[in-house]
């Protein structure tokens, strides 16, 4: 049946029902019922594909999917598996692991992990080398606990123009959670790095098809040893007071706080102290942005090959509206909470402020628990649209270090570093 | 008719008062079908208690490319390292970046792609996924 033959139906029914029958109540209640219907439409869902233009949606537009210990999640890809978490799941400081996003490099990633065999090695340039099993880590070492969250150097990918090829991210290749576990010194101390040492690499269990030497075959990456970051990392064993979920990196990985994810090695196995540069892929080649302001270039300029790089490192100011989300209509004159988060990976967030008439006017949003510098921070802001019409909601955070929010896009060919002010229309309708 | 001032009268009186003139204000019962189950819930996981952790397979969601020439190499070649979901994840792309991507895993990635069938790959790419020619 068509809608208007359907709703000529509909008509009929209830006239019928009106004139003069004792169902009354059952009518009553369908008219109630018809009150929170609008346009009878099919389910309408997202393209299969969007561009060349960018996705303008705050997720990308993969399809719900389930895998092992996750609650439906956007699928990216399958194998190797990367998937997104949806915009709702950011309306807390932290992201329950079952919702946290995925992205792996190489396809033969553990599908199980015996712990009577698995062990942390902590080898190469070092007077004791370790060989550690999880009660090691866990009796060993002093736990700690930060809250951090880990974003993926390409997420928001999707919104870049003209775009560019990777994983095509919305805005939830990210995650915020309570990480508990040994401190990276204290291994490295207790391994007894030797002097002459430039660099620390770290390598989990996951494995690719591509030939050995090449960075399909296995993931690697490197920090440098003067880098103050490793001060603050932790070989994490506990995921928000729970194990790691295994495609987040059961058992172990490691939490470089403050930074981009591909350093947060994944099922963390081994720990090598290098006495050279790492010269693999992942760590020489990969990752990479442009040494220029913002990390930002051109087409053209990428092209030329002169612009000088350098290896992705710390997490750009950013801040997000999750509520409301723009997929409702709201009446003229009922007040609203606006929620959102943000964070930095350069320290804390300072200021979180929102404009409903682009950019003209901002009004300072009141932020949420203080859950630590490297953690997201909820913020929200009372706000009443008076007028019917669309809205342009936009928010801009600004880090203890003064960064704030650019509102010029950013590109660069690897699609990293997004980080413009983001805006959500709303639509208001009158309330009578 | 405005439908909304009545509203409140429907949900709390039409239960005795219903007449004509309500129903007319509201408009409901409109479904359209779908398939249900599309993301069937899995079982709690069966442990033992040793020191074994696993979660199963994880799961393959098949995609369709689209039929052409080529189809076959980018099935056996592209295939080894990751599923045509990388492809079909894309937007599309220009012919260019197409030929910069698929040479990309031949020289950094070391995937062995004999060379005619890499320019069959490149070619394919080209024919159904730039901005010009991509369909679905």
């Amino acid at each position: 049946m068509t809608n208007p033959e359907r709703a000529l139906s509909r008509r009929r029914f209830l006239k019928t029902l009106g004139a003069g029958s004792s169902a009354l109540g059952l009518a009553g209640i369908l008219g109630g019922l018809d009150a929170m219907a609008q346009e009878p439409s099919a389910p309408r869902s997202f393209p299969d594909f969007i561009g060349p233009s960018a996705n303008p949606y705050w997720n990308s537009i993969g399809p719900f999917i389930t895998e092992p210990q996750k609650a439906p999640l956007i699928l990216m890809a399958d194998r190797p598996v990367q998937l997104e978490t949806p915009r709702h799941y950011f309306l807390s400081a932290f992201t329950p692991n079952e919702a946290f996003y995925v992205r792996w490099h190489l396809e033969t990633l553990p599908n199980s992990v015996d712990l009577k065999e698995w062990r942390l090695h902590v080898e190469g340039n070092v007077g004791s080398p370790l060989t550690l099993s999880l009660p090691d880590l866990l009796s060993r070492f002093k736990p700690v606990s930060i809250a951090a969250v880990n974003q993926c150097s390409g997420n928001s990918r999707s919104r870049l123009q003209p775009r560019v090829p990777g994983a095509q991210w919305g805005n939830g290749a990210m995650g915020n959670a309570l990480w508990t576990g040994a401190q990276l010194r204290e291994i490295l101390d207790a391994a007894k790095v030797k002097t002459g040492s430039v660099q620390v690499q770290f390598e989990g269990l996951d494995r690719g098809k591509g030939p050995e030497g090449y960075g399909s075959n296995r993931f690697m990456k490197s920090l440098d040893l003067n880098d103050p970051i490793l001060e603050e990392c932790i070989v994490a064993y506990s995921m928000n007071g729970e194990p790691l979920p295994m495609l987040n990196g059961f058992p172990v990985r490691l939490v470089v706080p403050g930074y981009f994810a591909t350093y947060w090695v994944k099922c963390l196995s081994w720990i090598r102290v290098l006495d050279k540069p790492d010269d693999n892929f992942w760590t020489k080649s990969a990752y990479r942005i442009p040494d220029t302001p913002g990390g930002t270039t051109t087409p053209e300029d990428a092209k030329t090959g002169k612009v000088k790089t350098i290896p992705i490192a710390k997490m750009p100011v950013r801040s997000f509206l999750i509520s409301p989300d723009g997929t409702g209509k709201i009446p003229a004159g009922l007040p609203l909470r606006l929620r959102g988060i943000a964070f930095s990976g350069y320290g804390g967030i300072k200021k979180v402020e929102v404009s409903a008439d682009r950019g003209a006017n901002w009004l300072d949003a009141h932020l949420g628990e203080d859950l630590g510098p490297y953690s997201f921070r909820t913020w929200e802001l009372a706000w009443t649209p008076k007028r019917p019409g669309k809205y342009e909601l936009q928010v801009r955070a600004t880090d203890e270090k003064g960064h704030t929010q650019p509102d010029e896009p950013v590109w660069n060919p690897g699609g990293y570093l997004w980080n413009r002010i983001e805006r959500q229309e709303i639509t208001v309708g009158s309330a009578a | 008719m405005s439908s909304s001032k009545r509203f409140a009268l429907s949900s709390v009186l039409c239960a005795f008062l219903a007449s004509t003139a309500l129903y007319a204000e509201f408009d409901a019962g409109f479904y359209a079908p779908e398939r249900a189950g599309s993301i069937r819930q899995t079982l709690p996981h069966a442990a033992g208690s040793a020191a074994s952790y696993e979660v199963g397979a994880y799961p393959l969601y098949p995609v369709n490319l689209s039929p052409g020439d080529g189809q076959s190499e980018v099935a056996s070649y592209c295939n080894t390292c990751h599923s045509p979901r990388y492809i079909t994840m894309q937007p599309p792309l220009p012919a260019d970046v197409w030929a910069a991507e698929v040479n990309k895993m031949v020289k950094s990635h070391g995937a062995s792609i004999p060379d005619d069938a890499t320019q069959k790959i490149i070619q394919y790419l080209q024919f159904h996924y730039t901005p010009e020619t991509r369909k679905k």
